[in-house]
C-alpha cells in the first residue's frame, strides 16, 4: 500500500517538473507576420521586402519603446566581418527642420564607441517612404585596432520627425567590402511602406 | 534628453514647457547642451536641494535617481516615474492633462 502510495506521488511530482517545462518553451509571440511576396509586416504598422535567408533579425531594446529592428549577416573572413542594417524611429539627434542638420548631429554620435575618422564618400536627395530623403556613404577607419567600416545612412520623413536606415559593413583594415549587401539594403529601404499613422501623428 | 528636444513641438501643442536638472556645474551644462543641440533650460543643482524636495536621492550615497515629474499649472506633482523617461506615456499623460485643463 505504501509503495502504491508513493509510486503515485512520484508520478504528481514529475507531471509538476514536466507542466513546468512546457510552460518556459511557450514561443513568445513575434512582432511580425511573413505575408505572401516575401512582404513582412511588422507590429501591423509597418510593411517591408524581407531580406534574402542568410540575414539574421536583430531587435533592437533602446528602452525609449521606438521601433527600432535590423538584420545581421556574418561575412567570411576575419574580424570584425560583419554586416548590419537597421530601421531607426528615432535616429541620434534631435534637429527635424533638415536633413542637413540631422545629419550633422547623427555623425557626432554614429558609431562613437569605436573613434573612427569618417570620411563622407557621396551625399545625394534620395526619394524614401514616400518622399524626399538623405543618403550619406561613409568609411570610417580605425588605425590603431586596424579596422574600417563602410556606411550608408538614409534619413526620410514620417510625419514632423526624422527617421533613419543605416547599414554598416565592417572588414579588417586589408579587407575588401562586399557591396551586394548594399543592394539588399537598399531593397529592404525601397520596398518600406507605412501602414498607418505613427503614435506621434495621432496624438 | 534627445528624445524630450525631438518632443517639444508636442509639448507646446499641450501647453507644457520641460525643464532639466543636474547636479553638474554650469559650465559643464552648456557644454552637454551645446554638444546634443539642447534648447530646454538645464537647472544646475550642485547642492543637491531639488533632488531631495523630489525625493530622488539613493540611500547611502550621494547621488539621485532619474526621474520624470510633470508638474500641472496649479503646482501639484501629477505624474513621477523613475528610470528613463517613457515619452509616449509622458506625452499621452500630458495630452489627457492638456484636455482637462481646458474644460476647466
Amino acid at each position: 500500500m505504501m509503495r502504491k502510495s508513493l509510486t503515485i506521488l512520484y508520478s504528481l511530482l514529475i507531471v509538476a517538473w514536466l507542466t513546468g517545462c512546457a510552460t518556459v518553451e511557450t514561443p513568445k509571440p513575434v512582432p511580425y507576420k511573413v505575408m505572401p511576396g516575401g512582404m513582412v509586416v511588422w507590429e501591423d504598422e509597418i510593411e517591408f521586402k524581407i531580406p534574402p535567408r542568410e540575414w539574421k533579425l536583430l531587435r533592437v531594446e533602446v528602452g525609449e519603446n521606438d521601433i527600432n529592428f535590423g538584420f545581421m549577416r556574418s561575412d567570411p573572413g576575419g574580424f570584425p566581418s560583419v554586416t548590419t542594417f537597421a530601421y531607426d524611429e528615432e535616429p541620434f539627434g534631435c534637429s527635424a527642420a533638415s536633413f542637413e542638420g540631422r545629419e550633422r548631429e547623427f555623425f557626432k554620435r554614429f558609431l562613437f564607441n569605436a573613434i573612427l575618422q569618417f570620411q563622407i564618400l557621396e551625399r545625394k536627395k534620395v526619394q524614401v517612404v514616400g518622399g524626399e530623403g538623405l543618403q550619406v556613404d561613409v568609411e570610417g577607419k580605425d588605425p590603431i585596432k586596424g579596422e574600417k567600416v563602410r556606411a550608408r545612412v538614409v534619413f526620410g520623413k514620417r510625419g514632423e520627425r526624422i527617421i533613419g536606415f543605416y547599414i554598416t559593413q565592417w572588414r579588417p583594415m586589408a579587407g575588401t567590402y562586399d557591396l551586394s549587401a548594399f543592394e539588399v539594403f537598399d531593397k529592404f529601404v525601397s520596398s518600406f511602406k507605412y501602414l498607418k499613422k505613427s503614435f506621434y501623428e495621432t496624438l | 534628453m534627445e528624445g524630450h528636444e525631438r518632443n517639444l513641438y508636442l509639448y507646446d501643442r499641450f501647453n507644457a514647457r520641460v525643464v532639466g536638472v543636474s547636479r553638474d556645474d554650469v559650465i559643464t551644462l552648456k557644454y552637454f547642451a551645446k554638444s546634443l543641440g539642447l534648447t530646454f533650460p538645464l537647472l544646475s543643482n550642485p547642492t543637491g536641494f531639488l533632488g531631495v524636495s523630489f525625493d530622488t536621492l539613493v540611500e547611502g550615497r550621494p547621488v539621485f535617481r532619474r526621474r520624470t515629474v510633470i508638474i500641472d499649472k496649479t503646482g501639484i506633482i501629477r505624474y513621477s516615474r523613475d528610470g528613463s523617461p517613457d515619452f509616449k506615456d509622458v506625452l499621452l499623460f500630458l495630452k489627457k492633462l492638456n484636455q482637462e485643463g481646458g474644460k476647466k
